[in-house]
C-alpha cells in the first residue's frame, strides 16, 4: 500500500518536473493575461510602468525594483548579464526575505507567474536585444564545507575587502555601511551575513557563491568575476608568495625578479580575460591560461562561500513562545557578571522584532531583526543579558529633522506593573500599556551605564518614575552587536515597580530603536507580549520529607508487626 | 504562532495605511534624467591633416562659489591626509570653469584616436583623478590604485554593461574592458568611500576636450567645415537644446568661449 502511494507521488512529482521544465527557460510571449496579473498583484509597489514607483513604494526600503533598467539583484548569471526566466520565476515564487517582496507561490498559479515573467521583461528592451541566452555561473567543482575550507575563506574575506561593508564578523557593520546607496540613490544596507534568513536570494552555499561571482546588480556589491580577483592568473601558492613578497619592507634583487614574473603572469591572464569579454577570438593556449586562472578564482570563491555559510545558524532561531519561554536560571550566591563565562553555558531565547505601524510616526522598514535574552536569578536579585545586532553605533550626535530629538540606539524592556492573575486575566495593551499600566526599563546608547525606570499608560503616555530604583547596568557595542546587562532586586519598595517571585509567569515585551534608521519616539521596532519566569528551584525539602516519610512508614510497619505478634502471643 | 500573527497583523496594517495615505511617490532622482552628450550615428576615421583648430575658455557666470568640503568618514589616515572638495563645480581664477567637456556634436569624418595615449584614472588619497575622463570606444581604461586601501570601481553605465569591481589595496593597476557603444558621461563611484565621484564618457570620435584649471579647451585637426559645438558640465548641464555653430577653415583657428551658469 505504502509503496503504491510513494510510486503515485513520484509519478505526480515527475509530471510536475516535466511540466515545469517545459517552461524552464522560456516565458511565454507577453500577453494580456500577464499585464492583468501584473497590474493586479505587482503594480501597487512596482508601478504600472514597472518603474518601481507604485503607490506603496514610498514607505518601502529596500525600494521595489525598477524593471526599466534591467538591473536584477538575484541571478544565476554572470556579472553584467540579465537574469534567466527561471531566476525571475523563482523570485516571484519565493519572494525576497528581509524585504517587502512576498512569495507568490500560493497567491498566483504557476501559469500566472510565468505570464508575469514575460510581462516584466517588456519593461526593459535589453531582453529583446539579447538573442543569446544569458551566461550562467557554473556550479561545477563545488568545494564541500569543511573547517579547513572555512579557514581559507576567512582569510579571503579580509583580503578581498568584504570587511569594508559587511564588517569584521559579518554583521553588516563595516565602516562603509552607513554611506551606501543603490543605483537609484536610495540608502541601502549591506547584508548582516550572520542572519541567513534575511538573504534576499537564499542562503545555501550555492546561493552565496552566485551572489559573490555575479554581484548584486543595482547595489554596491561588486562582482568578483575573475580578472578583478586578487592576483588573478596566479595559483593559490603563487598568490600567497606574492602577498608575502609585497608585505616585505624591502625586496632583494632575486625577490624583485620573482615578483616581476608574477606580475607578468597576472597581466597576461588579465589581458586574455578582457579580450574574451571584448569578444576577441582566443587560441587554445590562451583559453587554457584563462581556464586555469578561473579555476583558482572559483575554488577561492567556494571557500569564501563556505566561510560566509559558517557565520549563520542553520535556521532562524525559534521565537520564545510555547515551551520556549524565557526562563531565568536559579543560581546560589553571586549572579554572573557582564563578562562571566556562565552566560555561554546555555542558549538564549529569541524575540523577533517588527516595525511599529499602529501609531504615527511609524516604522515600515525595521533594521533590527530581534533580541536574544538570557537571565539568572538568586534569592534576592535577577540579572538579564540582552543582545541585539545593530549595524551602527549611534549615540545621539545627530538629530531627527521632524522632532528635533537626538537619534540614538536604545532598548526598552516592558513588564506589566501587576502580573495578571491566571491565563485569562487581561494584560496591559502591548504598545506600552493603556488602561492597565506597564513598567519599563529604558536604556539609551548615549548613557550606556544607565537604565531609566518608566511607568506608561500608552506609547505617548510614559513617565519617568520619580523614585528611580538601584539598577545595575553595563553595556558594550562590538562588531555590530549590543550587549546590555541589567541587574535588579526581585522586590522593591516602589509600588510602581514590578515585583518578582519564582514560578510566576510574567509578560515581557521589547522595544528597540536604531538611531541610524531614524528611529525616534514611536518610530521603533518591537515585540508583542512574551512570557518570562523565574524558573522555580525544585525545593530542597525533597531531600528531607521523603526519607522521613519512608522512615516513619517503615517504623509504623515494624510497630504494627510487633503489635500483631504481641497480640498473637497473648492469644496463645 | 503569536509572532506570526503579530507580523501578519502588522503587515496588514501597513498595507491599509499605505493604501489610505496613497501619497504619490517622489524619488530622490526627481531632478530628471542626466543630460547626455550627443554622438553622431557613425564616424569614419580618415585623415585629420590640413585641419583647423577650435579653442576657447569656459567661464562660470556669477560669484565664484565656495568649494564644498567633503566629509571623510573612513580610512582617514590615507583619505584625509589632504582636504577633499566636491569637484562637481571647480571654479578657478577669473571664473575659469574646470571639467567641462567641449566637443563636436555632428562630425562624421576626421582624424583617428591617438592610439599611443595612456588612458588612466587614478585613485589617490581616495579621490579619482581626473574627475572627467574621455574614453574612446574599444579602448581599455586602466584604473590605478595609489592608495594602500581597498577601492571598488563602480561605473553606472546604462547603455553599456555596468561595471562594479573591487580593486583591492595591493592591486596597483586594473584595466577595464573596452566598450562597444558610445555613452555618457556616466557616473563613477567608489561605494567603499561614498564621497569619491568621477565621470567617464565613452566616445566614438576624438573631438572631445575637457577644460583645465584655466577653463581652456582645444580641439585640433578639425576638418574644414561647419560644426555644432556642444558642452557638458556636471553642475551646469549642456547646450543640447541650442548648440553653437562654428566654422573651421583649413589651417585656421576659431575661438569660441562659453559662459555657463548653474542649471
Amino acid at each position: 500500500m505504502r509503496i503504491r502511494t510513494i510510486a503515485l507521488l513520484l509519478t505526480v512529482f515527475g509530471m510536475l518536473v516535466v511540466f515545469n521544465s517545459a517552461y524552464a527557460q522560456n516565458a511565454p510571449e507577453a500577453s494580456e493575461k500577464g499585464k492583468e496579473v501584473y497590474e493586479n498583484s505587482c503594480a501597487h509597489c512596482h508601478g504600472v510602468e514597472g518603474r518601481g514607483d507604485g503607490s506603496a513604494a514610498e514607505n518601502l526600503l529596500p525600494k521595489p525594483r525598477d524593471f526599466t533598467r534591467g538591473l536584477y539583484k538575484i541571478r544565476s548569471t554572470e556579472a553584467g548579464q540579465l537574469p534567466t526566466d527561471q531566476d525571475l520565476f523563482d523570485i516571484i515564487t519565493e519572494g525576497m526575505p528581509g524585504s517587502s517582496m512576498p512569495g507568490w507561490e500560493t497567491a498566483l498559479t504557476a501559469n500566472d507567474r510565468w505570464e508575469v515573467v514575460a510581462y516584466i521583461k517588456t519593461f526593459y528592451d535589453g531582453f529583446k536585444e539579447n538573442e543569446n541566452p544569458p551566461k550562467q555561473i557554473t556550479l561545477e567543482g563545488k568545494i564541500p564545507y569543511s573547517e579547513q575550507s572555512v579557514e581559507i575563506g576567512k582569510e579571503l574575506y579580509v583580503e578581498l575587502g568584504c570587511v569594508e561593508c559587511h564588517g569584521n564578523v559579518g554583521r553588516g557593520d563595516g565602516t562603509s555601511a552607513p554611506t551606501l546607496t543603490d543605483s537609484w540613490g536610495f540608502q541601502t544596507w549591506p547584508a548582516n551575513l550572520t542572519q541567513g534568513w534575511n538573504y534576499r536570494g537564499g542562503f545555501d552555499t550555492e546561493d552565496i557563491f552566485k551572489r559573490f561571482i555575479g554581484g548584486i546588480a543595482g547595489s554596491p556589491m561588486p562582482a568578483f568575476e575573475g580578472d578583478s580577483f586578487l592576483n588573478f592568473g596566479l595559483t593559490a601558492e603563487e598568490s600567497k608568495r606574492l602577498i608575502e613578497l609585497e608585505n616585505k619592507d624591502e625586496m632583494t634583487e632575486a625577490e624583485e625578479e620573482e615578483s616581476g614574473q608574477f606580475y607578468e603572469k597576472m597581466d597576461t591572464a588579465v589581458d586574455i580575460a578582457l579580450s574574451i569579454k571584448e569578444g576577441a577570438e582566443m587560441s587554445t593556449t590562451q583559453m587554457q591560461t584563462y581556464n586555469d586562472a578561473m579555476k583558482v578564482v572559483y575554488e577561492k570563491s567556494w571557500h569564501l562561500a563556505n566561510y560566509v555559510k559558517s557565520l549563520m545558524p542553520e535556521e532562524r532561531p525559534e521565537p520564545a513562545i510555547g515551551n520556549n519561554v524565557l526562563r531565568s536560571q536559579y543560581v546560589q550566591g553571586e549572579l554572573p557578571a557582564f563578562d562571566d563565562a556562565a552566560w555561554e553555558t546555555f542558549e538564549a531565547r529569541y524575540f523577533p522584532l517588527v516595525g511599529q505601524v499602529v501609531i504615527e510616526p511609524r516604522q515600515f522598514n525595521p533594521t533590527i531583526d530581534g533580541v536574544h535574552v538570557k537571565s539568572f536569578y538568586n534569592d534576592t536579585e535577577v540579572v538579564f543579558l540582552f543582545v541585539w545586532d545593530d549595524r551602527t553605533h549611534t549615540t545621539g550626535d545627530e538629530t531627527d529633522e521632524t522632532t528635533q530629538k537626538p537619534l540614538e540606539d536604545a532598548l526598552a524592556v516592558q513588564f506589566p506593573v501587576k502580573v495578571p492573575q491566571g491565563p485569562t486575566a487581561p494584560k496591559p495593551y502591548f504598545l506600552w500599556g493603556g488602561r492597565l499600566p506597564v513598567y519599563l526599563w529604558h536604556w539609551k546608547a548615549s548613557t550606556p551605564d544607565q537604565v531609566t525606570e518608566l511607568t506608561a499608560k500608552g506609547i505617548n503616555n510614559a513617565e519617568t518614575q520619580e523614585a528611580q530604583g538601584e539598577l545595575q547596568v553595563q553595556s558594550a557595542y562590538t562588531d555590530g552587536q549590543y550587549k546590555l546587562w541589567v541587574k535588579r532586586t526581585l522586590k522593591t519598595d516602589d509600588k510602581k515597580d514590578l515585583q518578582l517571585e519564582p514560578g510566576v509567569f510574567v509578560p515581557i515585551a521589547f522595544s528597540v530603536w536604531d538611531g541610524s534608521n531614524a528611529d525616534v519616539d514611536t518610530k521603533l521596532t518591537m515585540t508583542s507580549w512574551y512570557t518570562f519566569t523565574l524558573e522555580p528551584v525544585p525545593s530542597s525539602r525533597r531531600f528531607v520529607y521523603p526519607p522521613i516519610i519512608a522512615i516513619l512508614s517503615v517504623g509504623l510497619l515494624f510497630g504494627l508487626r510487633a503489635f500483631v505478634q504481641r497480640r498473637n502471643t497473648e492469644d496463645v | 504562532m503569536k509572532t506570526y500573527l503579530l507580523a501578519s497583523l502588522t503587515l496588514l496594517l501597513a498595507c491599509c495605511y499605505v493604501g489610505i495615505v496613497g501619497i504619490t511617490f517622489a524619488a530622490d532622482s526627481d531632478a530628471g534624467e542626466m543630460e547626455m552628450l550627443i554622438f553622431p550615428e557613425s564616424y569614419k576615421p580618415t585623415s585629420g591633416s590640413n585641419g583647423g583648430t577650435i579653442s576657447g575658455v569656459v567661464k562660470f557666470e556669477g560669484d565664484k562659489p565656495e568649494m564644498k568640503m567633503l566629509e571623510i568618514t573612513k580610512d582617514v589616515e590615507v583619505c584625509g591626509a589632504t582636504e577633499k572638495y566636491d569637484e562637481a563645480l571647480v571654479v578657478g581664477e577669473n571664473n575659469a570653469l574646470k571639467n567641462t567637456i567641449v566637443y563636436l556634436i555632428d562630425i562624421t569624418e576626421g582624424k583617428d584616436f591617438d592610439k599611443a595615449a595612456k588612458l588612466e584614472m587614478d585613485q589617490k588619497g581616495c579621490k579619482f583623478t581626473p574627475h572627467v575622463q574621455i574614453v574612446p570606444l574599444d579602448t581599455r581604461l586602466t584604473m590605478l590604485n595609489s592608495d594602500r586601501v581597498n577601492h571598488n570601481v563602480h561605473i553606472f553605465s546604462t547603455i553599456n554593461t555596468p561595471v562594479n569591481k573591487q580593486q583591492t589595496k595591493n592591486r596597483r593597476r586594473m584595466p577595464l574592458a573596452g566598450v562597444k557603444k558610445a555613452e555618457g558621461p556616466v557616473s563613477v563611484k567608489c561605494d567603499i568611500h561614498g564621497w569619491m565621484s568621477a565621470w567617464i564618457a565613452y566616445v566614438p570620435h576624438p573631438y572631445f576636450a575637457v577644460t583645465n584649471e584655466k577653463g581652456e579647451f582645444t580641439l585640433e585637426d578639425v576638418p574644414a567645415g561647419t560644426y555644432k559645438l556642444g558642452y557638458w558640465h556636471e553642475a551646469c548641464g549642456t547646450n543640447n537644446e541650442s548648440p553653437v555653430e562654428v566654422t573651421v577653415e583649413a589651417g585656421g583657428t576659431v575661438t569660441q568661449d562659453f559662459t555657463l551658469k548653474l542649471k
